[in-house]
């Protein structure tokens, strides 16, 4: 194994995916790459395989026509198709594109033309019923894909093909063009564009990012910094491919830690998933360890009196040796005995419960989360790690550093690159990691990178140690009528932090006061409710009780007492809506749009300033 | 709109350690007809047989005419004035219809009402007088239903409970008997609540629906608005846009809205 400088831009000597993908394949042949769970068994699928079907996808895409440099798109959820997909496509020296399933027709269409998308995989009837009803007008298409062909035996058509028909022309074309596939591997330079990233898009349509080989090499090359992973590690994929933090944890790291990947079997299950697989490092973004903290809470709320107090004695002395942590102490004997006791008894099971027990490490990222949210999971003693970055710099920019723990900061630069705070306070990030620009955009990408210091759009903070702290994203910071700048994120992530609230959006830009709207979380509240005999039929009857409403009311106090004064939240209303990921007021990760949320609901904020 | 005759508040009702409703509250207005839907397992049977004493409630209160009724036994419901007409008839087979009728009528001692109700029932059901001495059991299906609702009728409820009265029945007889049920409720004032999968006739004949889904409502209205819904449309009246392709196979995802 290579050792791990953090600063080169080659993994096992390999400067290129492709050639790093053909390196391991042949490393690791019969072990294990992936599984799959089919009807209810986990399948495994070794690296060899992954190679071959990879090739086959490659080579088949070029006997269709595929060019040096194609788009290849992929509309599916986590799945080993897409992995073949994606390697084989940069084996052949192609760019591969995600698009998110719960994008809208309307969406694809505008993706698939802004790429220049030649060849679309879409995971199944659904997806591909998207890409049908716009394909007439998408000109540079020539081949679609279907990964999953269920109910479509009776379906025939000149544009669409089957995953497996494409192997079986890869494979026919391997056999006519004997290393073909070798010198094809040999195309890509390390600074060609890899793969494209359409970034969500909160302000406009949304921006393709391309990322080039060593940019992800880059990334790749600091993958044990959570925790170290060898081969015969678990890890649990179940978070959007599309999304960059995902792709980096679960299809680029593996390629040097040679971990296994276990795809969940839907978003649903992920729980009952994390606790058969049992993962070594576990990455997911604050919703989801919300929503894992909030199932204990709600489950200690309901448990025997004796439960309740071990839970709080156990959880307290956990505490006691994070902050010993935090301080950057070893805490002393005596603590850490108690702490065996306290895991003994009580901590291993919550952390079972959650299928936590052999993590060795997590992490955090992609949205801001509360500190008192990474402190509990830490005083369960799991290692949890903030990290912050984006697209732009192909995932991570900073990442919380094992030895010193700053909570309510995002950590220190990765190693090999700057951080710096431009004179009004945004985030300026330097290094190998830094993008190509964005598709087809020079102007936005003049805009983004300047002297070749990537501009985040995030407003902080660096202290004497380097730590960075971030306040808010720059257009999202809202300025009152009274001329108070107040970052929203903060109280926002105070707001999450009680169980009963998913999400909320903090509004008062121009204004004379915050306000704030509030997701409610269904599960919880309605269970708040049921246990105080609160008649409530649907989701929104649920909202509009009183009850309800001094609930939330409550929690915003709880939150206002920690703010400064003009910083208080003096009006709320809830979202009387259960909102899903095809909702265009979430983002595909399940975080609330501000911009939109404040165009879509304009009416009921207006009511609430109107009033005062 | 009209005073709540039976309102429900928060019922869990447990099947041993499965709880089948999760806390669920409605109101059905005096002299109106409510219809709850729901897949098969959601829990619609259960809330009927919660309220006419059948099982008793872990939690919650059912209030009829302003008194609370949870757990009371089924009889003293009926003596109240809510009559059950269980899911798949239930008619007593050895009995004639006539004696099924006037079963329906134990808890009554007013005997010229009793004669005057099964005059009644019979210009309903026409062809309930023609089998009268015909045991219950050779009834075909729907005349088994016929009977079922007429039986329950002969209680002279104010309320009506209706468990799936068109399960198994041929399209015509559905119409038939939805549309007796809609002159119940029109000329003797009683008020109905149904249970029902067929939801493109309950939605024609109730004023308001709640749909059910695990045990938990999801979504409330008046029947012409639930009519409109999309999700109501795709997943209980199966309408859905064929799609590019003709033959959509996948199905959306419920929102409720």
């Amino acid at each position: 194994m290579a050792v791990t400088t953090g600063f080169s831009t080659t993994v096992f000597g390999q400067d290129t995916l492709p050639k790093l993908f053909r390196h391991v394949v042949r490393e690791r042949g019969h072990r294990v790459a992936m599984r799959e769970k089919d009807l209810g068994v986990w399948r495994a699928v070794s690296w060899h395989e992954y190679g071959e079907r990879a090739k086959h996808v490659g080579l088949g895409l070029v006997a269709l026509g595929l060019r040096h440099r194609d788009v290849v798109s992929i509309m599916a959820d986590n799945c080993p198709e897409w992995l073949y997909t994606d390697l084989g496509t940069l084996s052949v020296g192609g760019v591969t594109n995600g698009v998110y399933t719960t994008d809208s027709a309307r969406q694809v269409q505008f993706i698939v033309n802004d790429s220049g998308t030649r060849f679309f995989f879409a995971a199944d009837e659904e997806q591909l019923d998207k890409i049908l009803e716009v394909r007439a007008g998408c000109p540079e298409l020539v081949k679609i894909v279907v990964f999953d062909t269920e109910g479509l035996h009776a379906f025939k058509d000149e544009q669409v093909m089957s995953f497996d028909e494409l192997l079986e022309l890869g494979l026919r074309y391997e056999a006519e063009n004997p290393g073909a596939f070798e010198r094809m591997i040999e195309l890509a330079r390390p600074d060609d564009l890899a793969i494209l990233v359409y970034t969500s898009g909160t302000t406009g349509p949304p921006k393709g990012a391309m990322l080039s080989h060593r940019n992800i090499l880059f990334q790749i090359d600091y993958s044990d910094y959570v925790t170290e992973l060898h081969e015969g590690d678990q890890q649990l994929s179940f978070l959007p491919l599309c999304h960059i933090a995902e792709r980096t944890v679960s299809v680029f790291n593996p390629l040097r830690t040679g971990a296994t990947i276990n795809f969940a079997e839907s978003i649903d299950t992920v729980p009952d998933n994390l606790r058969e697989v049992a993962p070594a490092l576990f990455f997911a973004v604050p919703r989801i360890w919300e929503k894992f903290y909030s199932a204990v809470a709600l489950r200690m709320r309901d448990a025997t009196r004796v439960g309740r107090l071990a839970y709080h004695w156990a959880l307290s002395v956990g505490a006691r040796v994070a902050e010993q942590r935090i301080a950057g102490r070893r805490p002393g004997l005596g603590l850490r005995l108690l702490f065996r006791v306290a895991d003994f008894l009580v901590l291993d099971n919550v952390k079972r419960s959650m299928g936590l027990h052999r993590a060795r490490g997590t992490a955090t990222g992609a949205a801001p989360i509360a500190p008192e949210l990474i402190k509990w999971y830490m005083a369960l003693g799991v290692d949890m790690r903030e990290v912050y970055g984006q697209t732009e710099n192909c995932g991570l920019a900073t990442a919380m550093p094992v030895d010193h723990i700053k909570l309510g900061t995002v950590g220190l630069a990765r190693p090999g690159t700057e951080v710096r705070v431009s004179p009004d306070g945004e985030i300026l990030l330097k290094g190998p990691h830094v993008f190509l620009g964005y598709y087809k955009n020079p102007a936005k990408t003049a805009e983004t990178v300047v002297e070749g210091w990537l501009h985040t759009g995030d407003v902080g903070v660096m202290d004497d140690d380097g730590f960075v702290r971030i306040t808010d994203r720059m257009k999202d910071i809202i300025i009152t009528a009274g001329g108070k700048n107040v970052t929203p994120s903060e109280i926002e992530n105070q707001l999450k932090f009680s169980p009963y609230i998913s999400d909320a959006v903090v509004i008062g830009d121009k204004r004379k006061f915050l306000s704030c709207l509030v997701m409610i979380d269904h599960e919880t509240v309605a269970q708040f409710a049921q246990e105080r005999n609160v008649p409530f039929t649907n989701f929104a009857s649920l909202c509009r009780t009183e009850e309800v409403q001094r609930l939330i009311g409550g929690e915003i106090d709880r939150v206002n007492r920690q703010l400064a004064r003009v910083e208080t939240i003096k009006k709320f209303r809830l979202i009387e809506q259960i909102l899903t990921a095809e909702d265009e007021e979430l983002t595909p990760t399940m975080k609330l749009k501000r911009a939109f949320v404040n165009r879509k609901y304009k009416d009921v904020i207006d009511a609430m300033y109107a009033e005062a | 709109m009209a005073d709540t005759l039976l309102a429900v508040a928060n019922l869990e009702t447990y099947y041993g350690p499965i709880m089948a409703i999760r806390g669920i509250s409605f109101a059905v207005p005096e002299r109106s007809v409510v219809t709850i839907l729901g897949a098969n397992g959601a829990g619609k049977s259960t809330i009927l047989k919660t309220v006419s004493g059948v099982m008793d409630p872990q939690k919650g209160t059912v209030t009829f005419a302003g008194r609370e009724i949870q757990g009371m036994d089924p009889d003293k419901v009926t003596r109240l004035g809510i009559s059950h007409v269980p899911e798949g008839r239930e008619v007593f087979p050895f009995l004639s219809v006539r004696e099924n009728l006037l079963m329906g009528a134990f808890t009554r001692r007013d005997v010229a009402g009793v004669a005057e109700d099964l005059e009644l029932v019979y210009s309903y059901f026409p062809v309930l007088r023609s089998r009268a001495e015909q045991r219950a059991g050779s009834l075909s299906g729907g005349e088994q239903q016929m009977l079922a609702i007429s039986r329950a009728l002969m209680a002279r409820p104010r309320m009506m409970l209706l468990d799936e009265p068109s399960l198994g029945l041929s399209p015509r007889l559905v119409k038939e008997i939805f549309e007796i049920i809609a002159r119940i409720n029109r000329e003797r004032g009683v008020t109905v609540l149904l249970v029902e999968q067929n939801a493109n006739m309950a939605l024609h004949i109730a004023d308001y629906g709640y749909v059910l889904e695990v045990g938990r409502i999801v979504m409330e209205d008046t029947c012409p608005r639930l009519l409109e819904k999309e999700d109501i449309k795709e997943f209980y009246l199966g309408m859905k846009e064929s799609g590019v392709r003709g033959t959509r196979r996948w199905k959306r995802k419920k929102t409720w809205r």
